[in-house]
């Protein structure tokens, strides 16, 4: 077993750490406060396949490995965990699901798009009244003359107010509880289809998290992804792969939390020394220390499980678990650590505390990830 | 044959940039130590009044080689010229002033006689053996390295503009003048000047102003470093910045004090939110009153100046700016 | 089609490394590499050049295994293959020693060259040494501090604004120059790219026998200079120390200086404008 990162890992990271800390560093706060989707830097991303990351070659992605795809939301994360969420929801449930259960139609004339960033993806499940249990969704699409007419509302959808294809979560047979749902793609071109205003959030704030309204739009039965009443399947395999993204993105978080302690326990002083050199700190730290990296390698084992082929659910739920987890613990150590400052909004460890709750919370909360862990634990023969 | 000390006369930009007289004045300290005399090298066209000059500011003997053909600077040339000089008269140390153009020269004629160089050297001294101790910035700048070249010759050095004081104008003083031919045999020109046009020349004001205001990565960002203009127009100072600012984009490079920068020497230097490496910590020795603000309070540049304020570099500035408007009568 | 050669270094990724005083040793273990912010430059610039006139390069990099990490970005930027010239014997080479490798390396990978690009300086050493020193082994004419290069009447037109003089030169190829940090700003290395460098990994590892180098010339014992001495400058200066909040230290700093800070500037600053009490003394 090798814990050595590879050479390929180590130039991934290098890359797109000094990609995050040259575009995105000086802006990262600004962007909180005002609640901006960084345009700008979107634009710079799309050249460098930060659409297409595991996207295959032929349609213009970079076709990385789960590792690699892991530590890219990571470093972006470490950064700026908006934009991080924005590229991992765009190509674990935007453009993954496409790639696994489209058909070769849907995927030439998708993929590429979604891989050079021309358009962004999204995936819309929750409801007002639906969130971790899918089988209350009230979203319908019914059937008519080759199309399929959806009705509804979704809330809280990542990349919402940027997206220009939504893999919406709706139901088909509204009396099958197991097969009722299918998985539709809707554009953004298509009529009766509008966003909401965007969610005033606590963390999270630079994407344009929103509600997304659909009033009898008429999506060609040619955009249904997968088969007829796949919804359920669908949206399970792809919040599996969703769940490694949003575990990077919390470590990402917990990093930079983690740094900026390091570095201000260091050069603030109290009592005539540096803060550092208290045994209470220095404990805060080693536990930090400790969780970030029983996190990394717990997600990355899930990435590696993943790229074997082999089952990695209960891994992917492991790891969004415990990268979640330890990413609320080690940002609000950060801010102790901080004192004052760290609740004040001039240092970035009060950004990264409202940031990381967002990770216990979306793509299946904790009590759900522990659902999946424990109902996989149990199956086990003893 | 007399040991010698030469110093290559970089004459391109006199008056502003004095690094030969500097190095001729060091080259005195340091031949008077071994016994040997001082020697300028010029090479060039019509260049009598530089002749006379460094005479007046210590140089015991001049080689000259004139000619038309030399009448602009030449990399190809001069390092030619340079080592074919350097083998017929065997100086123990060549010395040249770390312009760009000398920079380069430097190890071209270094390479040519299989010689060291070290760059851009912050201190010269003699050894106890009679070697010359090159003192540069090392490893990034935080670090002086203390380096000699023991066995080959002769010892060169480029040396920073700044460094060292010129012995004032003395037209007492004498000098040998020894003119060479040019030679038949130079190689033909690879490269060529194409064309070019001086540069309106670079205004001063840095290296002249009482106070300064210089920033580097702690102040934040481009938005929160525009606050020391103000602070500056407060204190009738100017700007200047670090080499990582600078390449941040923050401000231009004409602000950039430091290696391959400006030296400055004011009577109060504010200094925000820069740890110190050397390239800069060299360049404001001369400032009469450091007061600096950085975070970290083991930071060089806090270990070395007069005030050491463990705040926040964006804050104390605005801080500092709203003190200033209401004690400053408008 | 030129055929092009850039020189690129791994130099640690923070500027100043810490110093540990009972080893007299940089804590280099510390320190991730990168590329050398001005190689990137001259690679971009490279690069420029491929797209303009067609052609081939190749990027050599000298150091410890890992450095060959800096070929992989340099291929995912869109270099063609990489060479990694990697031995014991040419670790702590000053600069002298380190041309005559680079040079060695090139008239065996690359005899043929149109042109070599280095960047102006390292960010570890800033000496500048280099790619002149290197131009004189190849015995090609060298240009530094270059700004802009462009490709006319098979010689090369390049720009520098050096000592205080915009100079356009006209360089015979073959050649060699430094460029610049001004201009030519490197690409982002793509995924796509990073994921295909690796891939493909078209890089070529040689040492000191494969290029016959002459022991007398190279690493520690080949270099003319000897660093004897390498030391911390720090100047411990018996300094006052303020802390507290801004407000706080702004006073201390008016109350303690105020004269020495109205002398510089040539204003009074005594007294507080705003304060009536204060204009009345």
């Amino acid at each position: 077993m090798d814990f050595n990162p590879c050479m390929k890992h180590q130039a991934v990271r290098k890359a797109v750490r000094k990609f995050a800390e040259t575009e995105l560093g000086p802006i990262a706060h600004d962007i909180d406060r005002d609640a901006r989707f960084p345009w700008e830097v979107i634009e710079k991303m799309r050249p460098l396949n930060y659409f297409g990351l595991q996207i295959s070659q032929e349609y213009g992605g970079a076709a990385l490995d789960s590792t690699s795809y892991a530590i890219t939301v990571e470093e972006l994360s470490r950064v700026c965990a908006a934009v991080g969420l924005c590229i991992t929801v765009h190509n674990s449930v935007g453009a993954y699901p496409i790639e696994q259960f489209g058909t070769p139609e849907q995927k030439e004339r998708l993929l590429p798009r979604l891989a050079s960033g021309e358009w962004i993806g999204a995936f819309c499940l929750t409801e007002a009244n639906a969130g971790s249990d899918a089988g209350a969704v009230e979203t319908t699409a019914v059937y008519d003359d080759g199309d399929y007419i959806v009705n509804g509302t979704k809330v809280f959808v990542t990349n919402g107010g940027a997206c220009d294809v939504a893999l919406t979560f709706a139901i088909t047979s509204p009396d099958d509880r197991r097969k009722g749902a299918s998985v539709l793609i809707v554009e953004k071109s298509m009529p009766g289809f509008a966003v909401g205003e965007l969610e005033d959030l606590s963390g999270m704030r630079a994407n344009p998290v929103s509600s997304l309204f659909f009033e009898d739009v008429r999506v060609p039965e040619a955009n249904l992804l997968g088969r007829l009443g796949d919804g359920l399947k669908i949206g399970l395999i792809t919040l599996d792969t969703g769940r490694i993204g949003i575990a990077a993105q919390a470590l990402g978080i917990a990093q930079s939390a983690f740094e900026a302690a390091v570095k201000y326990s260091k050069e603030r002083q109290q009592f005539k020394k540096p803060i550092s050199s208290f045994q209470t700190i220095q404990n805060y730290l080693a536990d930090m220390a400790t969780e970030i990296e029983a996190a990394r390698l717990l997600l990355y084992r899930a990435c590696a499980l993943k790229d074997a082929g082999q089952p990695f659910s209960a891994a992917a739920a492991m790891a969004k678990l415990y990268c979640s987890t330890t990413a609320s613990r080690v940002t609000n150590l950060a801010v102790q650590i901080h004192g004052g400052y760290g609740y004040s909004k001039e240092y970035d460890v009060e950004r990264f505390f409202r940031d990381a709750k967002a990770t216990e919370i979306y793509e299946g909360t904790s009590e759900i990830q522990r659902m999946v862990i424990s109902r996989a634990v149990l199956a086990q023969l003893v | 044959m007399n040991r010698s000390i030469w110093v290559f006369a970089d004459y391109r930009n006199y008056f502003q940039n004095r690094v030969t007289l500097q190095l001729l004045a060091k080259a005195n300290q340091l031949a008077a130590q071994i016994g040997a005399e001082v020697c300028a090298v010029v090479l060039g066209y019509k260049i009598d009044e530089y002749v006379a000059e460094y005479i007046a500011h210590g140089a015991q003997k001049v080689v000259v080689v004139e000619h038309r053909s030399l009448q602009k600077y030449s990399m190809e040339k001069y390092a030619v010229l340079m080592e074919r000089l350097a083998r017929d008269y065997q100086p123990e140390i060549i010395l040249i002033g770390a312009t760009a153009f000398g920079r380069e020269l430097a190890p071209r004629v270094a390479k040519r006689l299989g010689t060291g160089l070290t760059a851009d050297c912050i201190g010269l001294e003699m050894t106890e053996d009679g070697l010359l101790r090159q003192i540069a910035p090392s490893f990034g700048g935080n670090l002086v390295a203390e380096i000699l070249t023991p066995e080959h010759r002769p010892q060169m050095a480029t040396v920073r503009a700044g460094i060292f004081q010129e012995i004032p104008h003395n037209n007492s003083l004498h000098g040998e003048v020894v003119r060479i031919p040019l030679p038949k045999d130079l190689p033909k020109d690879r490269l060529r000047l194409i064309a070019y046009q001086r540069q309106p020349q670079r205004d001063q004001r840095l290296e002249d102003a009482r106070v300064v205001v210089c920033g580097g990565r702690g102040m934040g960002s481009k938005k929160k470093f525009k606050k020391l203009f103000e602070l500056a127009q407060l204190l009738a100072g100017e700007v200047g910045a670090t080499r990582p600012v600078v390449y941040a984009g923050w401000i231009d490079n004409d602000a950039l004090v430091g290696q391959a920068g400006r030296n400055i020497r004011p009577q109060i230097l504010f200094s925000f939110g820069i740890s110190g490496a050397i390239q800069h910590t060299a360049a404001v020795t001369d400032a009469e009153f450091i007061i600096a603000v950085n975070k970290n309070p083991n930071a060089t540049m806090m270990k070395m100046a007069d005030v050491a304020v463990v705040a926040d570099a964006n804050q104390l500035c605005s801080a500092l700016i709203k003190e200033l408007k209401d004690r400053i009568q408008t | 089609m030129l055929k092009l050669v850039v020189c690129i270094k791994q130099v640690p990724m923070v500027s100043e490394l810490p110093w540990d005083p009972n080893t007299r040793t940089l804590k280099r273990n510390l320190a991730e590499g990168m590329m050398n912010p001005a190689c990137g430059h001259a690679l971009e610039a490279a690069l420029q050049i491929k797209k303009q006139h067609g052609g081939h390069i190749v990027a050599i990099t000298m150091g410890p295994p890992m450095a060959e990490e800096v070929l992989y970005e340099a291929i995912a930027m869109g270099a063609d293959r990489g060479v990694l010239l990697t031995d014991r014997s040419m670790a702590g080479g000053d600069t002298s020693a380190t041309s005559y490798t680079l040079a060695r390396a090139i008239k065996k990978e690359c005899p043929d060259f149109d042109l070599v690009l280095c960047g102006c300086y390292t960010s570890d050493s800033e000496t500048a040494q280099v790619g002149p020193q290197l131009a004189e082994e190849l015995d090609v004419p060298g240009a530094a501090y270059i700004e802009h290069i462009a490709v006319k009447d098979g010689a090369f037109r390049l720009h520098r604004v050096t000592d205080n003089f915009l100079e356009v030169l006209e360089m015979d190829m073959p050649g060699l120059v430094t460029v610049t940090t001004h201009t030519y700003m490197p690409r982002y290395p793509s995924l796509e790219g990073l994921q295909s460098a690796f891939a493909r990994s078209d890089i070529k590892i040689l040492n000191a026998r494969d290029l016959r180098l002459d022991p007398a010339k190279i690493g520690v014992n080949g270099s003319p200079t000897k660093i004897i001495n390498v030391y911390s400058p720090t100047a411990a200066k018996k300094n006052i120390v303020m802390q507290g909040t801004a407000k706080k230290v702004v006073d201390e700093i008016f109350a303690k200086f105020a004269d020495r800070i109205s002398g510089a500037i040539g204003k009074d600053l005594k007294t507080h404008y705003h304060d009536n009490k204060a204009c009345t003394k």
